[in-house]
């Protein structure tokens, strides 16, 4: 399989606190990957590191190129995307024009004749693309604020979607979500990963993670503890251990 | 992060320490320059500035506000310690009657005797007051006024956006500027001087200084000390620096994080008041400008301090205060001074604490805010785009509708009307900036002005025919606003009002007070074509139509205002609508999740500053070309200050809050309305903006126009049936079947449904929204104590997806 | 035994929705009681309305026998309620002796006798609590609680982020302090069976629902089951998680509770 992106020995380091210790991670092409871990074990530490938001240690491979000095946006436009635990929707914006805003890039031209002219016709493939794909082309015209939690997590995710990245790292994206939202939830990732975009997901949501992951990392204080089929990491004592306690490993 | 290369530690300290001790060194080598910064005056400024800035840490410390009206309250307390001394009076704010409106009324109707009862200007003690009890009375009045401060602005504005504050606090600072002007005019009032000392000179080897200089010397400084044993010692001082940073570790200890800020405002405002009070007598006088410019070098002496700092705080604002006189000495004495028509250029000493904010501000800033640093919060709605026919219907028949009436209006309409579409202009770079992308600039008007004398420049010194100076001068807005937008790339909210408000200053004094520039006492003149001029009284036949009654203003100017505001309120519009304007509101909502949805936010940043600086400049132009001659006092930072007032009273985020923003200006329509029909006169403009700032931000964050917006939204959704939920059938294949849109078949609907794999149909436990936590037990220490992060981080209880929901 | 803390029939929650529902809980003088429940059941909730930081919405919480309800935040913890929060809510600026000072209302003597408890903070006092380690800053936080010499702790997730080796020495603290002093504690806690070691009663919740209470050994008698809850097989019945604030139909008691409670028996490997 083609490797996609991959971490050497990547740290996090918060004012003396290891958030993220030398972790190594990989994540392949068509690949729907699960990174979980107790709270506070370094998880959104570690996303915020490979987008680009946080200072790192160690290296990061993005498609074959070293990508842990560049700035956020210009990893975002090589095609490594995220989403956000706290959504961060563009409150202010309509859903089709938050999906338009990962979408599209501005030009010197285009700056001017949007000036004259901001109506004509931009290309929506990609924005339709993912309204679909998510199932929330029928909220276009909504705004954040108006529709359901569930609604504005796919949002989230539709944004990231819409630039058409070849890797997504979602940061708790079924967080509040009802079963049966989960569940659907969980189709709509396959059907992503179906189209050639590889995910790596965080998630609290075990069923989740388990149900959809093709592979788990499982990580502690910032170091990996487990990795591999969910079902092998499900039945590996030291993850028992990290989520029930101690005792349970005994 | 992502800024690679960042100075090290050591850089950043030493640097900055070194040029300091190198410029210290020349001064003390060379005797005059010793005598000329030494200097007794350069002392007592020195001491008021630090007072200010000690004023405004100790208020950024207790509730994290950075108080612009700080200087203010020095000038104030001065104001009432004069006049209880003077005359034994404590004068008054004007207070609202709600008796007046009838009063307006009957005179309306024509019986000019007609009175209802009013509230008190000022309260009598009788004769002149001696020292002492004046002195306790105007600091009593400093406190309550402080508690006033905090219980009426800022405790409601607690976990309000970096925006409101600003506003808040620049509605305070006009409010009490205004007062002063009313009950005092602007004539400089005569303060009389300190029972206890006296003008004799003390010579202290190094210099000398007079004992009543060197007593507000010793006295700020032991205040600093005070302050720092207080804050670094006592247990209030302790809990107030926990309360800042952990608002809820302070209140499950047995804190009130609201008593500790009501404290920390009457500490803040007694010291103020204190050292306005001394200083005045100092200097004999006092007067409503002077003194509440000097939050300039204050709030720069704060920031060198970190807003933490008590002792570099301090340092730094004696060393701006002092090196006034030397900057003098050195423009009138050395050669090698910058020169502009052979004088020494004006002003260079307001350029130190600009160098001084810039130089901070790079050092310090970061290029995104990092976790656990709020952004600026929640900022006024701002319109989505519209139908058409609503989006240019409405003002286009409001414009059709005026463009005859112009020819009607009495002149004074008119002017007010030509104030008000100039006004517009101004509001609407303001709308673009701020409305848009969340930045707060306090130069709107240094930008009109840079451009209103390169018109005037062009127009009569190099014969450019009429409509290329605009242009022209537009593009040196432009150069200027991409220079300020430099150092925006790093900082946000508060810190960028700052900065922007030095440059104001600085170009107030170094540009527009320059006679090179300014064209001397009668300003520089712009060759205007007749038809524009305002002053042109001639009358024209138009298809049989005369137009001009052969008074003053020529209307033919409202029309040249009008098309120019029409077009940029076009382009504003349209700037909204295109990919540029979701880019621009896309970062004012969250400048990380925008980076990572690709945008570049330096380069959109850079642009903001650079279009709202071309409106700008186009509205400078049109003031040059409306009068005819270009005097500095249309483009004073005051002014901008102004304009940005009104603008937010308007609403700042959309065009049709820049148009009532214009309404509302000083000398515009809505002015010349009250003023016309209710007599109101000038100086309530200000104390009615003052305070409608105030009143606006505190309760009604989104402006006069915003509120009217939301409540039609808020109508609208109550109309409309709730969001629909997902339709049932819409997880797989039907999405795709029931689609209109032509997608490309990326996904087979058959292959829809995952067929690897467990199914995911295990119901699981899932956290919930609010009990997911951010891993933060991670501490950031680093990212919570930089100065750079403009919220007192213990706020941060209030998640952001809380705060969004809260509206 | 005098109740410290009486909650009784709570619901509460954020923007309008019940993360806690109907919720019955006492906390005496002298005991141990441990909250218990997978990510997002509530127990965070439940302690920050106790702490008056976060609204009732319906029935009542009484500390020291005075209701929560219009209250100011600040006031309880001067009559003796210590709260340890999820994200400590350390004082990062501040030195651990400043810290401690802050609890310590009345005598020095409180703050010795805090520190007794965690003697590997001595050295430290004069270091700045940012740059504690995790496990140094939760013994902080326990020691500035204790400082104030409460009589009703709670402690909201002490293991989190901190190594298991750790959390087996920070938890006989616990015990000794409820020994030497006869506070009440309420122990909010994820690691099941760390908590049931040292608890002497426990309650378990699952979204917001109370699904089992009793002594330690008869709820530790139910480990299997409670293990489901985590792994994936606890019931979630309804859309309760979500915050949806339109939807009137989020109201609390929306759905019976019953479904909760047969869950917990259900088989922990049926899920796998």
């Amino acid at each position: 399989m083609t490797e996609l992106l991959r971490t050497e020995a990547m740290s996090v380091v918060y004012g003396g606190l290891h958030a993220v210790n030398g972790l190594d991670l990989r994540v392949d092409e068509g690949r729907l990957v699960g990174l979980i871990g107790p709270n506070g074990a370094g998880k959104t530490s570690f996303i915020d590191g490979i987008s680009g938001f946080t200072r790192t240690q160690g290296a990061i491979h993005f498609r074959g190129r070293r990508v842990d000095r560049e700035p956020a946006h210009r990893r975002a436009r090589l095609g490594l995307g995220r989403t956000w635990q706290s959504l961060e929707l563009f409150e202010d914006l309509t859903v089709r024009e938050n999906l338009q805003v990962g979408a599209e890039r501005q030009t010197v031209g285009g700056f001017l004749l949007d000036l004259v002219r901001p109506g004509r016709q931009r290309d929506q493939t990609d924005v339709d693309w993912a309204l679909d794909v998510l199932g929330i082309a029928h909220l276009a015209d909504r705004l954040p604020t108006e529709i359901s939690h569930g609604q504005r997590k796919l949002v989230g995710a539709g944004r990231t979607l819409a630039a058409r990245p070849a890797l997504i790292c979602m940061d708790e994206p079924a967080a509040g979500l009802d079963t049966t939202e989960s569940e659907q939830f969980g189709r709509r990732l396959r059907r992503i990963v179906d189209a050639g975009v590889s995910i790596l997901l965080v998630d609290h949501d075990m069923g989740l993670v388990m149900g959809v992951c093709d592979e788990v990392y499982v990580i502690e204080f910032g170091t990996r503890i487990a990795h591999g089929t969910p079902a092998q990491v499900v039945a590996d004592e030291k993850v028992r251990a990290a989520y029930l306690g101690t005792k349970a490993a005994s | 992060m992502t800024r690679p290369r960042t100075p090290s530690a050591r850089l950043r300290t030493g640097v900055p320490a070194l040029v300091v001790v190198a410029l210290l060194a020349v001064i003390l080598a060379k005797g005059d320059y010793r005598a000329n910064f030494f200097s007794g005056g350069g002392f007592a400024l020195g001491a008021l500035v630090a007072a200010i800035a000690l004023g405004v840490v100790v208020t950024y410390r207790g509730s994290g506000v950075v108080n612009l009206a700080g200087a203010a309250v020095a000038m104030y307390a001065a104001y009432v310690y004069a006049d209880l001394r003077a005359h034994g009076d404590l004068f008054l704010p004007p207070l609202p009657n709600p008796l007046a409106p009838i009063e307006g009324l009957v005179h309306l109707a024509g019986d000019d005797s007609f009175a209802v009862p009013h509230w008190p200007t000022s309260v009598s003690f009788g004769t002149a007051m001696g020292f002492w009890p004046a002195l306790v009375l105007a600091l009593v009045f400093c406190a309550l006024f402080g508690l006033v401060l905090h219980v009426a602005v800022f405790r409601p504005l607690r976990h309000a956006p970096v925006l409101a504050k600003v506003v808040a606090s620049v509605g305070v600072l006009l409010f009490l500027q205004a007062v002063v002007v009313r009950r005092f005019s602007t004539t400089t009032q005569v303060v009389g001087p300190l029972p206890f000392v006296d003008k004799t000179q003390v010579d202290l080897g190094l210099f000398k200084i007079t004992q009543e200089q060197l007593f507000v010397v010793c006295l700020v400084l032991v205040l600093a000390v005070a302050l720092w044993a207080l804050f670094g010692r006592s247990r209030f001082g302790l809990a107030v620096r926990a309360a800042a940073e952990n608002e809820k570790g302070a209140t499950v200890l047995g804190f009130s994080a609201d008593r500790l800020a009501a404290a920390t405002w009457v500490l803040s405002t007694v010291v103020t008041g204190l050292l306005g009070i001394f200083v005045a007598s100092v200097n004999s006088a006092v007067d409503p400008n002077t003194m509440p410019a000097l939050i300039v070098p204050a709030v720069t002496a704060a920031l060198v301090g970190g807003f933490t700092s008590f002792g570099w705080t301090t340092l730094a604002a004696f060393g701006l205060g002092m090196q006034v006189s030397l900057v003098t000495f050195l423009g009138a004495n050395e050669s090698w001074f910058p020169k502009a028509g052979g004088l020494p250029v004006p002003g260079v000493d307001l350029l130190v604490p600009l160098v001084v904010i810039v130089a901070v501000l790079a050092l310090r800033g970061q290029s995104l805010p990092t976790r656990g640093v709020l952004g600026p919060g929640r900022l006024p709605f701002s319109p989505s785009a519209r139908p058409w026919a609503l989006r240019y219907g409405g003002p286009g028949l409001a414009v059709v509708a005026l463009i005859p009436g112009v020819f009607f209006l009495s002149p004074a309409m008119r002017d007010g009307l030509t104030n008000t579409l100039t006004g517009i202009v101004i509001c609407l770079s303001i709308v673009v900036l701020t409305g848009f992308i969340g930045q707060i600039s306090l130069a709107q008007t240094s930008f009109a002005g840079l451009s209103a004398y390169t018109v005037a420049s062009l127009s009569t010194h190099h014969g450019w025919p009429f409509p290329l100076p605009i242009l022209a001068g537009a593009a040196v807005a432009v150069v200027a606003g991409v220079l300020v937008a430099l150092p925006a790339l790093r900082v946000r909210g508060v810190h960028l009002a700052i900065a922007t408000l030095a440059f104001a200053v600085a170009v107030d004094k170094v540009v527009f007070a320059n006679s090179w520039i300014n064209g001397g006492f009668d300003g520089a003149t712009v060759t205007t074509p007749d038809l524009l001029r305002s002053q042109d009284t001639a009358t024209h036949e138009f298809l049989g139509v005369t137009i001009g009654d052969g008074t003053q203003p020529n209307p033919l100017t409202l029309v040249f205002c009008l098309v120019v505001v029409v077009a940029l309120g076009y382009l504003v519009a349209n700037l909204r609508r295109s990919l540029t304007g979701r880019q621009m509101l896309a970062i004012r909502s969250n400048e990380r999740a925008a980076a990572a949805a690709g945008v570049n936010v330096a380069a959109v940043k850079v642009l903001a500053f650079g279009v709202s600086a071309f409106i700008a400049g186009v509205g400078g132009a049109v003031i040059a070309y409306r009068t005819g001659n270009v005097t500095p006092d249309k483009f004073l930072y005051d002014k901008s200050l102004m304009f940005f007032a009104f603008a937010y009273l308007g609403g700042i985020a959309s065009v049709t809050g820049a148009v009532t923003g214009g309404l509302l200006v000083g000398g515009g329509l809505g002015f010349t309305v009250l003023n016309q029909v209710f007599g109101l006169p000038d100086e309530f403009v200000l104390l009615l903006g003052g305070l409608g700032l105030v009143v606006t931000a505190v309760l009604n964050p989104e402006g006069v126009a915003g509120k009217a917006r939301t409540d039609l939204l808020a109508l609208r959704r109550r109309l409309r049936p709730p969001a629909p939920a997902d339709p049932p059938t819409s997880t797989d294949s039907a999405t795709m079947a029931d689609s209109s849109t032509p997608a490309e078949p990326l996904i087979p609907a058959d292959t829809a449904t995952p067929t690897t794999g467990p199914t995911p149909t295990v119901p699981s436990a899932a956290p919930t929204p609010n009990a997911a936590p951010t891993p933060n037990a991670a501490p950031t220490p680093v990212a919570s104590g930089s100065a750079a992060g403009s919220h007192v981080s213990g706020s941060a209880g209030a998640t952001p997806a809380v705060a969004g929901e809260a509206r | 035994m005098t109740a410290l803390l009486e909650i009784d029939g709570l619901y509460s929650g954020y923007a309008g929705v019940a993360m806690v529902r109907d919720l019955n809980l006492t906390v005496h003088a002298g005991e141990i009681v441990a909250l218990l429940g997978p990510n997002g059941a509530g127990k965070t909730t439940t302690l920050l309305t106790t702490s008056g930081l976060n609204p009732v919405m319906k029935g009542d919480i009484r500390v020291f026998g005075r209701s929560v309800r219009g209250r100011p935040a600040h006031r309880a913890p001067r009559e003796g309620l210590a709260h340890v929060l999820e994200d400590r809510s350390l004082f990062y600026q501040l030195t651990v002796a400043e810290n401690l000072r802050l609890a310590a209302a009345r005598s020095r003597g409180d703050l010795d006798r805090a520190l007794s408890y965690f003697p590997a903070l001595e050295p430290l006092l004069g270091r700045r609590a940012g740059l504690l380690s995790g496990g140094e800053q939760q013994m902080l936080a326990m020691a500035r609680a204790l400082t104030s010499k409460p009589r009703l702790l709670m402690v909201d997730e002490m293991s989190l982020g901190l190594a298991p080796v750790i959390v087996e020495r920070l938890l006989p603290v616990l015990r000794r302090i409820v020994d030497d002093t006869g506070a009440g504690v309420l122990l909010v806690e994820q690691h099941v069976h760390l908590a049931l070691e040292v608890a002497d009663r426990a309650a378990v919740l699952v979204h917001g629902d109370l699904v089992a209470s009793g002594t330690t050994a008869e709820i530790a008698g139910r480990a299997a089951a409670l293990e489901s809850t985590y792994f994936g097989a606890g019931a979630r019945t309804d859309d309760r998680t979500d915050d949806r604030t339109d939807d009137p139909k989020a109201a609390p008691d929306a759905v019976p509770d019953a479904d909760a409670e047969p869950d917990l028996d259900a088989d922990p490997e049926g899920s796998r």
